[in-house]
């Protein structure tokens, strides 16, 4: 048995998702999509039972990716049943998707999530009166306290075993004599979705279901673009924003019958809003919170990743003695030291980092953050969203990557992830600080910082102005300030330093060997000869930057860590001019982002705009440090 | 008289009219900002930011371009 959970986003569906697979959980992939959605298992009631964690999304229409995965989803996967998560709170919003999820005939039962704290809100809602009204199960649930969810499951399998199909929502009678009107001239097609759901879909001016129509009966779309013309011309609005309408009036009428409310009392969320939307204590505020976020996250991921480091390379001495054969030795533990590099990276930063991460997201705080800052992202052609995945990459560019799946549209993915790889993450301020603060100064190392941003500035303005499509504006749901509970910050981390793992270990473990055998073997000594008049003639650094700038491609950390190692000392000021310095330490910030966030990239990408990026930034990054090195010559001569 | 909501002097105001593209018309009705809507002003971010309204009961915050596209009757 399979069951689809759907809702609006902020509603507590991947908690009720937690509360029915526990730990037997795994993240999906569904053929030809290659974003991935929780997918887990449980066993109730005698039932082996699939669930899927479907995105957040408003409506059925096709504007943004989600609802389209979605949409694909149960047309492809065709679940037992749908569990419709709604925030009790505001019942009305969810109600607008809940119709339309009535429409695509799959039994379905409705979980009121977050119901104690509608009746903290001094709501009353009658449950069962809801129930009628809809024509399916509706269970109160409170997904974080474990209320309602058995009996939530029960109601599911119950409508999954009857094939209890709901009945739809009648719309008022211009629309349904039109809709039933096309439904005619439907039947006897192969659908996916009940004629009806495409009537009203192609009423709506759906792209996606006119183009499967236009394939197997066009002659329907002439009467269509008759009727809808007709309905444009009774409301004087277009035959989509009627439909929505209309669903909009019976949310609000079916609302205003199961729902009590006494005097609105303001809530601690209303007071934490006030100053955190403040005009001047807002960016106080979000700038301390991302300051201390970054800071505990940099050093105590320093200190603990050069720990662990220490930690495990105490193996190195018995596996240099096991394996005598010193070629094969420098191979195999080339490969362990990729482990190392690996472990050393996850633990101390990419942890930390994912649960501080789910703690601020499950507070509401993030929406904040992109209400903020909408107007900063508007220069670069994004929209206040895309701050949040910028800021992620602070820490580490692969969850920034995988976290530019919160923009609605490939345009804004894409520009969001290629400025991301630009951001300065962790391990390229080690660079920053232990090259240029250290021998130039802080204000040299503050100066490289804005000259990136200057750059992601441009390079923003640019993909905006070249890439195809409009840029989109700000729309979203400010869901209330809620206390996050931190068994579900500690699985959502968990689940996601799984994915982690999964995309960057391997890569980083296989590269650490690859190169460690082209040194050995002599290639890379020859490959730095021959990228010399780029490293030497056109950069100003020493030969032996090559190589360095190659293995930085593992981490970018090892830059620093191989410098000292060619050099045979941390002194760096004994080899490198000042100003050496600072073109390997800006070559170093701008050049591809490590082989772990090219694995990102590739992974929500594909691999041609993985590597277009990739290729984009070296040559980027040697054009720029050629040229500010000489521009910069004077000064730190 | 009808103004963008970008220049709303009160709080409380009535959708009247969404211009723009089909679209920005789709996003902002599947979000319930559709003609005859009560909404009501919250706040505002500076240097052009998203205006956050409340709308049926529940927060919702629009970005300064989508807003201009939104044609409200103050309701005094």
């Amino acid at each position: 048995m399979k069951f689809a959970l759907a809702g609006n986003a902020n509603v507590g569906k991947s908690a009720i998702f937690n509360e029915l697979t526990g730990m037997h959980q795994h993240i999906g992939n569904w053929p030809g999509k290659t974003v991935e959605k929780a997918e887990g298992t449980f066993f109730f009631l005698d039932k082996d039972i699939d669930v899927i964690d479907l995105p957040g999304i408003y409506s059925f229409s096709t504007f943004s990716m989600e609802e389209l995965i979605s949409r694909n989803y149960l047309s492809e996967q065709r679940p037992d049943a749908i569990i419709n998560v709604v925030d009790s709170t505001i019942l009305e919003r969810n109600l607008f998707l809940t119709l339309q999820l009535i429409e695509l005939g799959f039994p379905m039962v409705m979980a009121l999530n977050m119901y104690d704290e509608a009746k903290m809100k001094g709501m009353e809602i009658d449950y069962k009166k809801l129930s009628k009204e809809l024509g399916i199960p509706v269970v109160p649930t409170v997904a974080i306290k474990r209320r309602g969810i058995s009996k939530m499951a029960t109601a599911a399998i119950r409508v999954a075993t009857r094939h209890a199909k709901p009945k739809p929502i009648q719309y008022g009678k211009e629309i349904e004599e039109r809709v039933s009107s096309i439904e005619k001239k439907l039947s006897g097609m192969d659908l996916a979705f009940p004629a009806r759901w495409f009537a009203i879909k192609l009423l709506e001016g759906d792209q996606e279901v006119i183009r499967i129509v236009e394939k197997k009966k066009p002659s329907i779309l002439k009467l269509v673009s008759k009727y809808s013309r007709e309905l444009e011309k009774i409301h004087g609005e277009p035959a989509n924003v009627v439909i929505s309408s209309e669903r909009y009036s019976i949310a609000a009428r079916i609302t205003s019958k199961v729902i009590k409310r006494s005097k609105y009392k303001e809530t601690i969320s209303d007071k934490l809003d006030k100053i955190t939307t403040n005009k001047f204590a807002g960016y106080i505020i979000m700038f301390l919170a991302m300051g201390l976020t970054l800071f505990t996250i940099f050093y105590l991921g320093s200190w603990l990743s050069d720990w662990l480091v220490n930690l495990l390379s105490v193996i190195q001495e018995p596996l240099k003695n096991t394996i005598r054969d010193p070629f094969l030795f420098s191979l195999v533990w080339s490969t362990v030291d990729g482990l190392i590099a690996g472990v050393a990276i996850v633990l101390p930063y990419i942890i930390p980092f994912y649960i501080i991460l789910s703690f601020v997201e499950d507070s509401g705080y993030l929406a904040r953050v992109a209400f903020l800052t909408d107007s900063l992202m508007h220069k670069i052609g994004l929209h206040g969203k895309a701050f949040i995945p910028m800021v992620l990459g602070f820490g580490c560019n692969v969850p920034a990557c995988l976290g530019c799946r919160i923009m609605e549209r490939p345009r804004e993915k894409f520009i969001t992830a290629f400025l991301v790889t630009l951001v300065p993450c962790a391990a390229r301020t080690v660079i920053i600080l232990g090259l240029v603060a250290a021998f130039l100064g802080f204000q040299w190392a503050v100066a490289l910082y804005i000259i990136d941003f200057i750059i992601i500035l441009l390079i923003g303005k640019l993909l905006n102005k070249f890439m195809p499509g409009e840029p989109v504006g700000l729309i979203m749901e400010m869901p209330p300030y809620r206390l996050p509970s931190i068994k579900v910050a500690l699985r959502s981390s968990w689940a996601r330093v799984k994915e982690f793992i999964k995309i960057a270990f391997p890569l980083i473990i296989a590269s650490s060997f690859v190169i460690e055998f082209l040194r050995q073997i002599g290639v890379l000594g020859e490959f730095s000869a021959v990228i010399s008049p780029i490293t030497v003639g056109w950069l100003g650094l020493p030969q032996a930057a090559g190589i360095l700038l190659i293995f930085g491609i593992l981490r970018k950390e090892l830059v620093l860590v191989m410098l000292a190692s060619v050099l045979g000392t941390t002194n760096f000021a004994t080899a490198l001019t000042q100003l050496q310095m600072f073109t390997l330490a800006l070559v170093s910030m701008l050049y591809v982002p490590c082989i772990a966030t090219i694995a990102a990239l590739k992974r929500e990408f594909g691999w041609k705009k993985a590597l277009y990026i990739a290729v984009f930034e070296i040559v980027f990054a040697i054009l720029v440090g050629g040229i500010l090195m000489r521009v910069l010559a004077p000064l730190l001569a | 008289m009808l103004v963008p909501l970008t220049h709303l002097k009160g709080k409380k105001a009535i959708v009247r009219e969404i211009h723009g593209g089909v679209t920005a018309k789709q996003r902002l009705s599947d979000m319930g900002l559709l003609p005859g809507t009560q909404i009501k002003v919250l706040g505002n971010a500076p240097f052009k930011g998203p205006i956050r309204l409340e709308v049926k009961h529940s927060e919702l915050v629009v970005g300064w371009g989508l807003a201009s596209k939104i044609f409200v009757e103050e309701i005094v």
